[in-house]
């Protein structure tokens, strides 16, 4: 324990091969797009005049941008607690030592492994309206009612058209993120679990703490790292959706899903406004560390298990 | 742990290997490189991808020492962003296929040689071979940009099975607004109780590039002549009775599918048989032709007006920072010759934009009708405006909007205007 | 007697968690049942319908024949261009992860927290804008269209992401660990390789799992940074049957997207045995 207090400078050389990649490649990017923010740039134009904060200025007059942070806080607030907490939940599930548990937690992974825009494809048909298999099941639900003569209750629609509904579009987007998301965080959920010190749980079932109270007082103490880990990384990817959005309801309908991403994307792709998406993408930024710090103050108990221990 | 390290030690070792061999392949150093960017076929006959890849061995046999590199760019939207990246690191390619509909950014901004000197020099080239009302698209008062490679103006194409079906005559050149309503009412089919018609007269799909012509076929239009401005043309009299016409076609008459039904319905339902018209190019003949449907078409119903279309385009263009701008002439001379152009069309993506080529087909009946089209077509604005494609963003939007939202045609139209001329207008 | 009852209780707790853990797997995999069904529809057919989706004109296995021939393209050059560039941002990422997560979990010096946070940082910002900066690098490093540019700067896979992940489970080997190896005169690199990198195999092939998944099923990198044919994944590859006008071919598409996946599949086939091998090796019960 002595020896953690001493000063290692070796630690700079352990650090070293990932701070230089990263610096070269993200680092130095990084600061180039906030040169280019205080800019007026267009990739193909010569002519790239310094306008100070403009940029910044401009677009939090700009209400389309607004709404996109409103739109990608939605879908945060959302997705981030239903992700974490059913990816835990299913983890819980796989981590115990039941016959053909590793069969469920390949299957569980297949969306993660598929490409994006094949998802996306994928999940246009699970909400058509009536093909759609969402509608088709609700369909068949329908006609079980029926069947056992209790029409009476009456039938649920299957014409919804989730992804052109304001409402039901951004709550599609959540549903698909769930799906696509739970193999990935079950996963580091089931390796956390599975570094827990076995010790633990025999000392405290000496002591007779058992079922419930074991994963309040064991479990999810001990998994404070991985939780912390699980919310911050999911949070980060939330805020940065895109691909869904692109593909499948161009930030419709009525800007409901118009996320910043997507916006900024527009911004420097449609409107070639690159320094203005280079703004957009520092704020964007600031949204999350903002929230990744409150993130950490909150969940600060995984960053170091010391007191843990 | 040791199988996981002796694994990827395995991998690793492999990856290296592989890297050897890409290095060693990119370094020939007599050849020269020729490398044409496109944005990929569209999902064509493999055959039509065979026959590419023949008409530039074709090229490298006539020019020993020079290598074809063909640099497809496919994916949603990817094309332009990688090339304009390209463009800006200094990675252009020596030709690139420019889509007249998002050609502006391109040509106006320094990305492109004029053509003219190279025309100028070469005795061989005749540019009236090429269709006139095409090769304009790519024009800056006395600079050419791009020679086409093939192009189509936007048609109504219709069923003559299902008009045959309902004993309705097939439509006319020179045929109305009115007549079109008529036809649609009366080749639609609609069960009793049934949600939606089983049968539409007119096929809508939600793609500004696709119906901004009805504005243009009532005299009004999206931007002014100089394209700085959509306010008092987007939202003209004219360009809103258009949109309420169309708008009306959907809810109010149900002759066309709204987007809810075609959203329900999720295919192209002129594709199945279950839509008597539509509003397509001339790309559209190859899945046609695949499912055996007898197709005819005519030039758009009018108000009044001409019946004016738009013509989409693919051009071929030498870049300004061309490492090989004579082979690269070469190359496109090559490409758009009446007997490579002849061979390329018979596909049925597009027509010739070489006049030459295309009179080959001539007697066969869609040719024609075609080809009588051609004189009514248009630029569009992208070729002409940077920004338009934003525009078109924003027009698909005001039809979702108007369907989906409820808002009256008149005032999507003037709301739509006015974020159109915050994107055009210059600063 | 009181035995009994546990194990029936067991019993049906168990059957609870096979039901609940059923259920969520016919979630995740009915869409690929589509996928797959609809791969095997006629070329040229639209969408499938409910109706139509289990008794297509004809069952069309010619397609994955036809995908893989589409044009002459060299379908194999794409599988083993995939396979190079993801095994080496695998091998990349997971070296300098677990260096930098080593340095961060168990080493003490000044400004250590700091870059931790900086890490954190480039994990923040999205790729849309870095990738215009990241493409002129790429470019002035003559790494355009190479094996080099298609693996090191992988602009989606942040090291931070492996960084952190790697440091939160360093941080649970116990620390009593390292001492007892101290005192056997083992160095850090010597910690890390006997100690700490075996106690954390799970986050180990997690972190593989990651880049494995992002890079085998990325398009957007690798179509920016490649140009010829020959340099393409197979997602990038095979992404020609939608076109850049929103066509699609579903059937081809729908075979090209299973071509593209079944590979992974498999791969994840054999990481879950080193999955499982951490659950026997720690003998968690239930």
């Amino acid at each position: 324990m002595k020896r953690s207090h001493r000063i290692n400078w070796r630690g700079y050389l352990f650090l070293a091969p990932a701070t230089i990649y990263l610096t070269v490649f993200s680092v130095v990017p990084i600061l180039l797009a906030g040169y280019m923010s205080l800019h007026r740039w267009h990739l193909l134009k010569p002519d790239r005049p310094y306008i100070g904060l403009d940029n910044y200025k401009a677009l939090f007059a700009n209400p389309f941008f607004i709404n996109a942070i409103r739109n990608s806080f939605v879908y945060v607030l959302a997705s981030v607690p239903l992700g974490v907490i059913t990816a835990l939940a299913v983890a819980l599930l796989v981590v115990r030592p039941l016959r053909g548990v590793g069969v469920f937690r390949t299957l569980f992974y297949v969306p993660a492994v598929c490409s994006q825009v094949a998802m996306a494809m994928v999940w246009i048909w699970i909400l058509m309206p009536e093909q759609g298999l969402i509608n088709y099941a609700v369909g068949l639900m329908n006609e079980a009612l029926a069947g056992l003569g209790l029409a009476h209750l009456g039938s649920i629609p299957t014409s919804t058209n989730f992804l052109n509904e304001p409402g039901w579009a951004m709550a599609a987007l959540v549903v698909m993120s769930l799906w696509i998301g739970l193999g990935p965080r079950m996963i580091i959920f089931v390796a956390g679990l599975q570094s827990i010190p076995q010790q633990l749980y025999e000392a405290a079932s000496l002591d007779g703490c058992t079922g419930r109270r074991r994963f309040w007082h064991i479990t999810l103490p001990q998994l404070a790292p991985t939780t912390l880990f699980v919310t911050v990384t999911t949070t980060i990817a939330a805020f940065q959706l895109f691909t869904p959005v692109y593909m499948m309801t161009k930030g419709g309908p009525q800007r409901t899903t118009d996320v910043v991403l997507y916006h900024i994307y527009k911004e420097a792709w449609q409107k070639f406004e690159l320094g203005m998406a280079s703004a957009q993408s520092y704020v964007l930024l600031a949204m999350i560390v903002v929230i990744a710090a409150i993130q950490l103050w909150v969940l600060r108990r995984g960053l170091t298990t010391e007191e843990a221990r | 742990m040791r199988r996981l390290t002796r694994y990827f030690t395995g991998v690793f070792a492999m990856s290296l290997a592989g890297l050897l061999v890409g290095c060693g392949e990119h370094h020939d150093r007599d050849e020269v490189v020729l490398r044409v960017a496109n944005w990929g076929s569209p999902a064509v006959e493999s055959s039509f991808m065979k026959l590419e890849r023949e008409i530039w061995t074709e090229f490298e046999a006539l020019h020993p020492g020079v290598r074809v590199q063909i640099e497809q760019i496919p994916g949603h939207g990817q094309y332009v962003p990688k090339l304009i990246m390209m463009h800006a690191s200094g990675s252009m390619p020596d030709v690139i296929h420019l889509d007249a509909s998002s050609a502006a950014v391109f040509i106006d901004n320094g990305v492109l040689r004029d053509l003219t000197p190279f025309i100028a020099r070469d005795p061989d080239f005749h540019l009236d071979q090429y269709f006139k009302e095409v090769v304009e698209i790519a024009r800056r008062d006395d600079r050419l940009y791009a020679i086409p490679l093939d192009f189509t103006p936007m048609v109504m194409y219709y069923n003559k099975t299902l008009f045959d079906n309902a004993g309705v005559a097939y439509p006319k050149v020179g045929w109305s607004w009115d007549d079109f309503l008529d036809k649609a009412r009366r080749l639609t089919i609609r069960e009793e109780g049934a949600e939606r018609p089983r049968q539409f007269g007119f096929n809508f799909e939600n793609v500004m590039p696709f119906w901004v012509l009805w504005l243009w076929t009532n005299g009004g239009d999206v931007l002014d002549p100089t394209g700085t401005r959509a306010t008092g043309y987007f939202n003209s009299p004219a360009s809103v009775e258009a949109m309420q016409f169309l708008v009306d076609l959907m809810t109010r008459y149900h002759v066309a599918p709204t987007l809810a039904d075609r959203a329900a319905e999720g295919v192209d339902l002129f594709l199945d048989g279950r839509a008597a018209m539509d509003l397509k190019g001339h790309w559209m003949m190859i899945d046609y032709r695949a499912r055996g449907l007898d197709v005819g078409l005519v030039p758009l119903p009018t108000n009044g007006q001409d019946p004016t279309t738009v013509i989409y385009e693919a051009g071929l263009a030498i870049t300004a920072n061309a490492r090989h701008p004579d082979i690269a002439w070469d190359y496109i001379k090559y490409v758009t010759s009446e007997d490579v152009q002849r061979r390329r069309v018979a596909s049925g993506l597009a027509i010739s934009g070489n006049k030459l080529a295309a009179a080959h087909f001539a007697g066969d009946p869609v040719e024609d009708a075609f080809l009588q089209i051609v004189r009514y077509g248009r630029p569009p604005w992208g070729a002409r405006v940077e920004r338009y494609p934003a525009c078109e963003d924003l027009g698909r939007e005001m039809m979702e909007d108007i369907q989906y939202a409820h808002v009256p045609v008149p005032y999507a139209m003037t709301r739509t205007a006015k974020l159109m001329d915050a994107l055009v207008k210059v600063p | 007697m009181i035995e009994a009852t546990r194990r029936r209780n067991r019993y049906s707790a168990n059957l609870l968690t096979y039901a609940v853990l059923v259920a969520i797997a016919l979630m995740t995999v009915l869409p690929f049942v589509w996928m797959f069904f609809t791969s095997l529809h006629e070329r040229n057919a639209q969408l499938p319908t409910m109706g139509n989706l289990f008794t297509p004109e004809g069952w069309h296995f010619e397609n994955y024949l036809y995908v893989l021939t589409f044009g002459e393209l060299p379908v194999w050059r794409f599988a083993v261009n995939s396979v190079i560039v993801t095994a080496g941002v695998v091998v990349f990422q997971l070296v300098l992860c677990s260096l930098a997560a080593y340095g961060f979990a168990r080493l003490r010096f000044p400004g250590r927290d700091l870059i931790f946070l900086a890490f954190l940082l480039t994990m923040m910002v999205p790729a849309q804008v870095l990738i215009v900066p990241l493409f002129a690098l790429v470019h002035n490093l003559r790494w355009l269209d190479s094996y080099w540019g298609l693996i090191i700067p992988y602009p989606y896979l942040s090291t931070a992401f492996g960084t952190f992940l790697l440091r939160q489970f360093f941080l649970t080997v116990p620390r009593s660990l390292d001492d007892a190896a101290r005192l056997d005169g083992c160095g850090d690199a010597g910690i890390l390789w006997h100690v700490i990198l075996p106690s954390s195999k799970p986050a180990l092939a997690t972190v593989g799992a990651f880049a494995f998944i992002w890079t085998w099923t990325d398009f957007y990198w690798p179509l920016l940074a490649s140009s010829s044919t020959t340099m393409r994944t197979l997602e990038v590859g095979l992404s020609v049957f939608s076109d850049a006008y929103g066509g699609t071919r579903w059937p081809l598409q729908m075979s090209a997207a299973v071509i593209v996946l079944v590979p992974a599949l498999l791969f994840f086939l054999i990481m879950q045995r080193f999955f499982v091998r951490g659950i026997a090796r720690t003998g968690l019960k239930g």
